[in-house]
């Protein structure tokens, strides 16, 4: 069990991020490489799925009429109510993205674009510009800033309400870039310890070994099928938070 | 020995999200028993708050990183 850390540095090496160039400067990294492709991958699928478009849809055009239709009516309709119609290419936008990239981490050698802070936090505070945009430009900044505390509410509470308010709201693009990064990273570490131990036990063949490696290689597929799960949760979890932001804005007038 | 802290921060800070989550679950499969004609909202609904409580298991994960 000693070589351990020494196969834990190099999991850790292998999904840190690191330029795929030498010297100092802008240069691309393996995260980002990953990325492009998986954003060239969104803009293909649904370049063919437009392709033909046909009133009942086959194929490609099919998957990608579900997809777009699970967006509009189970994210962007029921949690903003009819005029989340107006926000589906944005919701879109995030949610393919988000999908394309998870999905692509879970192959091998591909990394998943957003397994590193810079994506997720960049997609969480654009979120927070724009539902809080929404809701300025709905209400206008002061009411905006008011309607943080709820209408009828003692002087003396309001402040305190005001500044706990406040705090979750500059909490939300936070929670937001870290749950999608930590889901990933996370998951990406746990594949690979399991696979570390697989690796161990092969390396010191022993009556004891024999019986592990199985059980190592069910898991490693039991932990595969549990990421795409979670790779098709986050993505969802993602998008429906930022409805519920934008939502949230557009009714913060009305209570 | 040297990594104990890290461990402990995060295999603490799971404790109480995991019994959030199990309430959360375990009364969302309760309420849709009781009016399965409104398992498309509940399961939204539990989707955001699953959403929420897991973001303070992960502020652990991340604590334990940064320790």
């Amino acid at each position: 069990m000693d070589q351990m850390p020494v196969k834990m540095e190099h999991l850790l090496h292998e999904l840190s991020v690191l330029p795929l160039s030498e010297g100092a400067g802008f240069s691309l990294t393996n995260y980002m490489f990953w990325l492009i492709i998986a954003v060239v991958m969104v803009l293909v699928f649904f370049v063919a799925a437009s392709r033909k478009v046909k009133l009942v849809p086959s194929g490609i055009g099919n998957m990608a009429e579900a997809g777009v239709d699970f967006v509009r009516n189970s994210i962007c309709v029921d949690v903003i109510g009819p005029e989340g119609k107006k926000y589906f290419p944005f919701l879109g936008t995030i949610f393919f993205f988000v999908l394309f990239n998870n999905l692509l981490g879970n192959i091998p050698p591909a990394l998943p674009g957003t397994g590193t802070v810079g994506t997720t936090f960049t997609w969480a505070i654009i979120v927070f510009i724009v539902y809080n945009a929404i809701g300025i430009k709905k209400l206008g900044f002061f009411k905006y800033i008011g309607s943080l505390v709820p209408k009828g509410t003692p002087w003396w509470l309001s402040w305190l309400l005001f500044l706990i308010e406040l705090i979750s709201h500059l909490l939300r693009p936070f929670t937001l870039g870290v749950r999608l990064f930590a889901n990933m990273y996370a998951g990406h570490i746990m594949l690979g310890v399991f696979a570390a131990f697989a690796g161990i036990f092969i390396e010191q063949l022993s009556p004891a070994s024999i019986a592990i490696v199985p059980l190592s290689v069910v898991m490693q597929i039991a932990l595969r099928v549990f990421e795409l799960l979670v790779a098709v949760l986050q993505a969802y979890i993602f998008t429906i938070l930022t409805a519920v932001y934008i939502g949230g804005a557009l009714e913060a007038g009305s209570h | 020995m040297d990594n104990l802290g890290n461990a402990l921060a995060f295999g603490l800070g799971a404790i109480g999200p995991a019994f959030g989550l199990a309430i959360v679950g375990a009364k969302t499969i309760e309420s849709m028993a009781r009016q399965p004609e409104m398992a498309g909202r509940l399961q939204t609904t539990m989707f955001i708050a699953l959403g929420m409580i897991e973001a303070i298991a992960l502020l652990g994960f991340v604590l334990a990183f940064a320790i």
